[in-house]
């Protein structure tokens, strides 16, 4: 599949006096397919912000290379085909929706007010297209916003923090609208902290922590790797350890044991060992990994061990960490 | 073309609506309706007064709409993260900056139009001569051109320095440019001048943008004075004003197509 981003060690440093220059993104290798929704994570000051500022062309790269459907980064041809929502916008307040549509529009030459009134239908704001833009919600100007940037049928769709600060039916609303995207074939880039609306709707994931990509890949091959709690009574703990499985705890609970193991270990021979002692099987419960305890345990790890994180992790299907 | 003119009709639509701006227009107009009334407490004969002090509203209230206007226009852009959503639009750094100057400059020229009409109103009602209108009015055409620049040197400054600053120094150099020039050019034309201070004077004339040019009313309000062949001078500075702004922008692009936002 063709990328829409593709970047090389794209690297974005400032001066500053105390610290000489400061890396804000660094060496930042990205891959974007086309048609996909990706989610650009990370902590506050990571350099999702900035590696997004770079990729729209609004500022400029120290060094490497990037490409955005093909074209360098920067080339105004690309602004035709891409369209961006940034984080809390902010649109003039004494516009309507409409003239919201307008006025973006006449930026692309387009003055279609029956594409400005589809559009409008689309977010679910025909309704109150003739109400100024001070007058609409939260959840109303994410939505206009994400009208304004339909305007030009972009391939490539740049949102920044989409549902941050919004209620849960706004949340719903703007999730269907993105998932939406790309079932018409548009490719989502999305920077974000809402770690789980990112698990419902993104295919591919990208971590970003003091400006270093950390992990990269599939969701499902990132999130692969989870854990099975078994509990039971009638068996000895120690029986338990014994059996030596890799990366598993045992723990004894109020009338029994409870195992953690991964979920790849052998759990037939765990229930067939537990019914060759006469014990009572009492549950199994596969424990998914989430995305936020990769987000948690990859930030942690930066962190903690800044040397032993310094290694980039590219996961892709078939290709486990 | 296109977006140069969307962005200037957005900059006018907003700037209309500004609190601040449509604060200071209102004291403006209010001073210019009781001029009459202050014209009393002046020894000097009532018509020569009204004329001037009407001119001198005119000319400081469009001086402080200019640099209120101008200086916050780019920052604010930015601030509010407006800038991102019409720059990833194929929307070219110099277009947006020219499109907001000459937006400002559209909306300033309204709100001089709305002052200059209410002043005409004014003197026709106290002196009830309609003849003096058109004379009268020649002021506040000039001084158009005067904070048409007096805008571009606050875009310009707008594209590096935060607005507060900004502020100081646009209305910094106005005043310097308004009442120093003269003086600055007299130096620099003086054979008794010491060569250094001829230098320094001649830097400052050039580099100062001489908004003393547009200040005309002397003859207007002295019927006594004129300007030698008139209509000459008033394409001549215009040209000028016109040529100076013309490098404030270039050098507004210059800076602001570098500029990290």
């Amino acid at each position: 599949m063709a990328a829409a981003i593709e970047t090389t060690k794209l690297t974005k440093g400032y001066k500053s006096r105390i610290h000489g220059t400061v890396n804000v993104v660094d060496k930042l290798d990205l891959h974007v397919e086309e048609g996909e929704i990706f989610g650009f994570l990370g902590p506050n000051g990571a350099g999702k912000t900035t590696t997004i500022k770079m990729l729209l062309g609004i500022i400029y790269p120290t060094s490497g290379e990037g490409y955005v459907l093909g074209k360098e980064i920067g080339d105004m041809d690309v602004h035709r085909l891409i369209s961006y929502v940034p984080e809390r916008p902010y649109y003039y307040e004494y516009m309507t929706g409409m003239e919201l549509l307008k006025f973006y529009g006449s930026l692309f030459g387009i003055t279609d007010v029956k594409k400005f009134e589809a559009l409008l239908e689309k977010v679910n704001l025909h309704r109150d297209a003739s109400k100024t833009i001070s007058q609409y919600s939260k959840g109303m100007q994410q939505r206009v916003g994400l009208a304004q940037s339909l305007l030009n049928d972009p391939k490539l769709l740049f949102l920044d923090e989409p549902t941050g600060g919004l209620d849960p039916i706004a949340h719903r609303e703007i999730r269907d609208l993105i998932l939406s995207f790309r079932d018409e074939g548009r490719t989502v880039f999305i920077s974000s902290h809402e770690l789980s609306e990112v698990e419902l709707i993104c295919d591919r994931v990208a971590i970003i922590n003091r400006g270093v990509i950390e992990r990269q890949g599939k969701l499902s091959d990132l999130l692969s790797g989870g854990r099975v709690e078994i509990s039971a009574e009638g068996v000895p703990t120690q029986f338990i350890s014994d059996m030596k499985i890799n990366d598993a705890n045992v723990r004894a609970i109020p009338g029994g044991v409870l195992l953690d193991m991964p979920e790849e270990a052998d759990i037939t021979a765990v229930i067939d060992a537990v019914r060759a002692q006469k014990g009572k099987l009492l549950s199994i419960v596969p424990r998914k990994k989430r995305l936020e305890d990769l987000f948690v345990e990859t930030v942690r790890d930066k962190s903690v061990a800044p040397a032993a994180a310094k290694k980039t992790l590219t996961v892709e299907s078939g290709d486990k960490p | 073309m296109r977006p140069i003119i969307s962005i200037a009709s957005t900059t006018l639509g907003e700037a209309i609506r500004r609190k601040v701006l449509l604060i200071i227009l209102l004291i403006g107009i209010l001073f210019l309706v009781i001029a009459p009334g202050l014209g009393v407490l002046s020894a000097r004969s009532e018509t020569t007064v009204l004329r001037g002090m009407l001119l001198g509203v005119i000319q400081l209230t469009s001086a402080v709409i200019a640099v209120v206007l101008t200086v916050y226009m780019i920052p604010n852009e930015i601030e509010r993260r407006t800038i991102y959503t019409i720059l990833s639009k194929p929307v070219q750094r110099w277009q947006f900056l020219v499109g907001k100057y000459l937006g400002a400059v559209l909306s300033l020229g309204l709100m001089m139009v709305l002052m200059t009409t209410v002043m005409a109103f004014t003197f026709y009602l106290q002196q009830r001569d309609f003849t003096a209108v058109p004379e009268l009015v020649k002021a506040p055409v000039m001084y158009f051109v005067q904070m048409s620049l007096l805008a571009a040197l606050a875009v310009f400054f707008s594209t590096f320095v935060a607005p507060l600053v900004n502020f100081f120094l646009s209305g910094g150099m106005y005043i310097l440019g308004s009442l120093f020039n003269p003086f600055f050019q007299t130096l620099d034309q003086s054979p008794t001048t010491p060569i250094g201070a001829k230098v320094a004077a001649k830097l400052v004339n050039v580099i100062l943008p001489n908004f003393a040019n547009y200040n005309v009313q002397n003859p207007i309000i002295n019927p006594g004075q004129s300007i030698a062949n008139e209509g000459a001078y008033y394409f001549q500075v215009s040209i000028y004003g016109l040529f100076y702004i013309g490098i404030l922008l270039v050098g507004g692009i210059l800076v602001f197509d570098r500029r990290e936002v």
